[in-house]
């Protein structure tokens, strides 16, 4: 039997498997486990256990991130620090909302750009400026999309961008000269999508809003909400300033730090180890999906469905490549998260370096398109996140079509960046 | 009444019966994945040390920060009957790579120097010999068929294994060029050199062999790797401004004679790698040598013992015909054999081409088959068998 008749039937099965689970009610996480058994047992494998608990803990420090992040903010939000931001720039911007809403896009951009995850940049800023956003008369669904649009973007964003970063490794290309390329899209599509879904010329009806808002508890103060971020920034900026002086501690220790810092400083009595529990609880489907994709790759990888993907996509018609690329990267991403990096960007990028195109400036304008897939089943690791975060609880298809329009203009943005990147080389300052 | 209390059991007993099976099947899993991971990590290897081998030394010799580390490999002498330069060879900076370390196992084995010296590195990242690649599904080690019997070795990673050093930061600044990396890349050997005293464990380890090279007054440095066939820069050699002659001689006598082989600059702007560091903090001159492994392709098929080692894929074949690829693919792949024979002679003709570029200084070694040798009679044939080797002469890598 050929390797593509092989690898063709395991995937059939895989994806039969899926189906199965999800007409049995199965979650999708469990679904992702089961299709992964059946492509091992189909695949001649058994049931590897090695490889289930090695695909399992694929993702553990994005985990490990996901948890101590969310952690600072539960914190923070129980000791009424975000009431009381949110309340402030409310007071002191509501009169320009052209200015508020450029303001709210760099604190969106901020936290995903220096992590490199989107999923930081929800839990750290996203629920805030969600609040801000609907103070401004912005539906619920219409916040949700540009929460997680913005934050996509940031995770893009420079100087950390984990797609840029994974390929360029993959290639054995210096991650060098991505800075521009990158920065310059993130900016420009994040203020075309909070201005297209935000925009309008009604006026911030201050007290409403304020009557509205929870109120900050007594005690509190723009120094004790800022501190437990200076600690963070601090931290970052001192691993980045004197990084072989000081030891590596990684971001969730990091963040640990800062949710210590804010617990600490919080004027209410805080339950830490109850809020510890919520947010586990509160985080348990993502890490279900977290691990259980890691499994799926896995075991993809173990029997050649990886591999029938990667060489089906990059041995199509270049033209195609190219207008394909719009729904081929977010749907690899929505599939594999950041495994679609290694997986598709490694020989895409490989593909455009030898038609002679810039493979900087190209796999910028990849990394552009890879987050709109995290909004996307089986996964949706950050859409589901935004939806829970901002607390919008109405049907998740609603919340895509209000990520729809902005989502094209920064499919168009990534793919021209690829098709011209020969042209755009300036970019890199190379 | 009574059939009420019995539902209400039965619907108290259900949770508590599903988390139990799902804790057993748990266990289960941890239990055999857990024997797996152990033994991977304990796997020994054995090496036959070759008459040629003077002294077996370890890292920690040189640099003390990596003593009682799982990367203060062994270094294997070999003093030649009449002297000449020193040449170091490393296998398994990257142990994803099988063919780098095989081929420095059949130095370590098999050599005798007439003239100079070769230190002989097996294991260079030790701690990534005994990981395999998270997603990557790989096999935990491979056996080599040898006369008498079988051979087991640790198959590996690119990267340190984090249970040795994590967690990682959230992007890797090289020292001292202050370039930005991926941050996984602060695990990678080729990525750390030339290393810092009180680095990381993988910075030490880099820091330890510049020690043994600077100590040593090494002359020439290969360090042996693999890669996959989309990749640029393949069946090649890559040399340090200070290796271009010598290089251009290799590659032009090897093409000439056995196999196609290329030659490259190592980049200026590009840090952390061997070519490029050692060049520049040592008097020696750095080669890298790059054979093909398919298995380390985005678009291979199955994940397999036998890809890794026949190197035989349809689908990376597939990418080769639409142009895709750096190097040739058909249907016979890219055995192990083919690949370390590549490695083995290569190295034999840069201490050829060296001594006739250095006539004072010159290194002549024998006993290692050449790529005709290796392919014919399989590596297996010159692996030795422990069992049968004189007292001592066994080292456990």
């Amino acid at each position: 039997m050929s390797m593509f008749t092989y690898a063709g039937i395991v995937l059939g099965v895989m994806v039969a498997v899926y189906i199965a689970a999800k007409f049995l009610r199965l979650s999708t996480e469990l679904g992702m486990l089961a299709a992964a058994l059946g492509g091992g047992l189909v695949g001649g494998f058994g049931l590897p256990a090695r490889h289930i608990a090695e695909g399992a803990m694929t993702y553990l420090d994005i985990i490990l991130i996901f948890i101590t992040a969310t952690l600072f903010m539960n914190i923070l939000k129980e000791s009424g620090g975000i009431a009381f931001v949110v309340r402030g720039i409310l007071v002191r911007f509501h009169r320009s909302r052209a200015l508020l809403m450029v303001l709210l896009t760099v604190l969106l951009l901020l936290p995903g750009a220096l992590t490199g995850a989107g999923s930081v940049t929800v839990l750290i800023t996203g629920g805030m400026v969600a609040i801000v956003l609907e103070t401004m008369g912005i539906s619920k669904v219409r916040t949700a999309a540009i929460v997680f649009i913005v934050a996509g973007l940031s995770a893009a964003a420079p100087p950390v961008s984990l797609w840029a970063m994974m390929t360029a490794a993959g290639v054995n290309m210096p991650y060098i000269g991505f800075f521009l390329p990158l920065l310059v899209p993130c900016v420009v599509a994040s203020l075309i999508a909070i201005f297209l879904l935000g925009w309008s010329r009604e006026q911030i009806d201050l007290e409403t809003a304020l009557k509205e808002l929870p109120r900050a508890p007594e005690g509190m103060s723009w120094l004790k909400v800022i501190l437990p971020f200076v600690v963070f920034v601090l931290l970052v900026a001192i691993g980045r300033r004197w990084p072989h002086s000081t030891p590596v501690i990684g971001l969730p220790l990091m963040f640990l730090c800062a949710a210590g810092t804010s617990f600490v400083l919080s004027p209410l009595r805080l339950e830490f180890l109850q809020i510890s529990r919520e947010t586990i609880a509160q985080l348990l489907p993502l890490i279900g999906t977290l691990t259980c994709v890691g499994v799926l790759v896995q075991i993809m990888t173990l029997t050649g469905v990886r591999g029938l993907l990667a060489v089906t996509a990059v041995t199509l018609p270049v033209t195609l490549v190219f207008a394909t690329l719009f729904f081929v990267l977010p749907v690899s991403e929505a599939v594999l998260m950041w495994g679609a990096a290694p997986v598709l960007g490694v020989p895409l990028v490989l593909l455009f370096n030898t038609m002679g195109l810039n493979p900087i400036v190209a796999l910028a304008g990849m990394s552009v398109i890879w987050p709109l897939g995290d909004s996307l089943p089986p996964t949706a690791i950050i859409g589901r996140l935004t939806v829970e975060v901002v607390g919008y609880r109405d049907s998740y298809g609603r919340f895509l079509k209000s990520c729809a329009l902005p989502a094209v203009v920064i499919m168009i943005i990534g793919t021209l960046m690829v098709v011209f990147s020969s042209r755009l080389s300036f970019l890199t300052g190379l | 009444m009574m059939a009420d209390r019995n539902d209400s059991d039965v619907g108290s007993r259900l949770p508590l019966v599903r988390k139990l099976v799902l804790s057993s099947l748990g266990v289960l899993l941890l239990a055999t994945s857990g024997v797996s991971f152990y033994r991977h990590r304990h796997l020994e290897e054995t090496v036959v040390l070759s008459p040629g081998v003077t002294e077996v030394k370890r890292l920690s010799d040189y640099f003390d920060g990596v003593r009682g580390t799982i990367n203060d490999c062994n270094l294997y002498f070999l003093e030649g009957q009449e002297p000449g330069a020193t040449m170091l060879v490393m296998g398994g900076t990257h142990p994803e790579e099988p063919g780098g370390r095989l081929a420095a196992w059949l130095f370590a084995e098999n050599a005798v120097m007439e003239q100079g010296r070769l230190i002989v590195v097996l294991s260079a990242n030790r701690s990534a010999t005994t990981v395999t690649r998270l997603g990557g599904a790989y096999p935990t080690d491979f056996v080599i068929p040898t006369d008498w019997g079988e051979q087991a070795f640790r198959m590996g990673d690119r990267w340190s294994n984090p249970l040795d050093q994590w967690p990682d930061p959230e992007v890797y600044i090289h020292d001292p060029s202050g370039q930005n990396l991926a941050y996984v890349d602060i695990r990678n050997l080729n990525r750390a050199w030339p290393g810092r005293p009180n680095g990381t464990l993988t910075e030490r380890t880099t820091y330890a062999l510049m020690e043994l090279i600077r100590r040593e007054r090494v002359d020439i440095v290969i360090d042996l790797h693999e890669a996959e066939l989309q990749y640029p820069v393949i069946s090649t050699i890559v040399a340090h401004d200070r290796g271009e002659e010598l290089a251009a001689f290799v590659s032009m006598m090897l093409s000439d004679e056995e196999f196609n082989i290329g030659m490259e600059y190592s980049p200026k702007n590009l840090h952390g790698l061997s070519h490029r560091e050692v060049g520049d903090y040592s008097d020696a001159v750095p080669l890298e040598f790059e054979a093909p492994e398919p298995f380390l392709d985005a678009t291979r098929g199955r994940t397999t013992r036998e890809q890794l080692l026949t190197g035989q894929d349809e689908f990376v074949m597939k990418a080769g015909e639409h142009g895709l690829l750096f190097e040739r693919i058909d249907e016979h792949g890219w055995p192990i054999d083919v690949r370390v024979g590549r490695h083995t002679s290569a190295v034999l003709q840069t201490m050829e081409s060296w001594t006739i570029l250095n006539p004072d200084r010159p290194l002549s070694c024998r006993g290692v088959p050449r790529y005709a040798e290796v392919i014919e009679q399989g590596l297996g044939h010159w692996l030795h068998d422990p069992s049968q080797a004189p007292p001592g002469r066994v080292v456990i890598e």
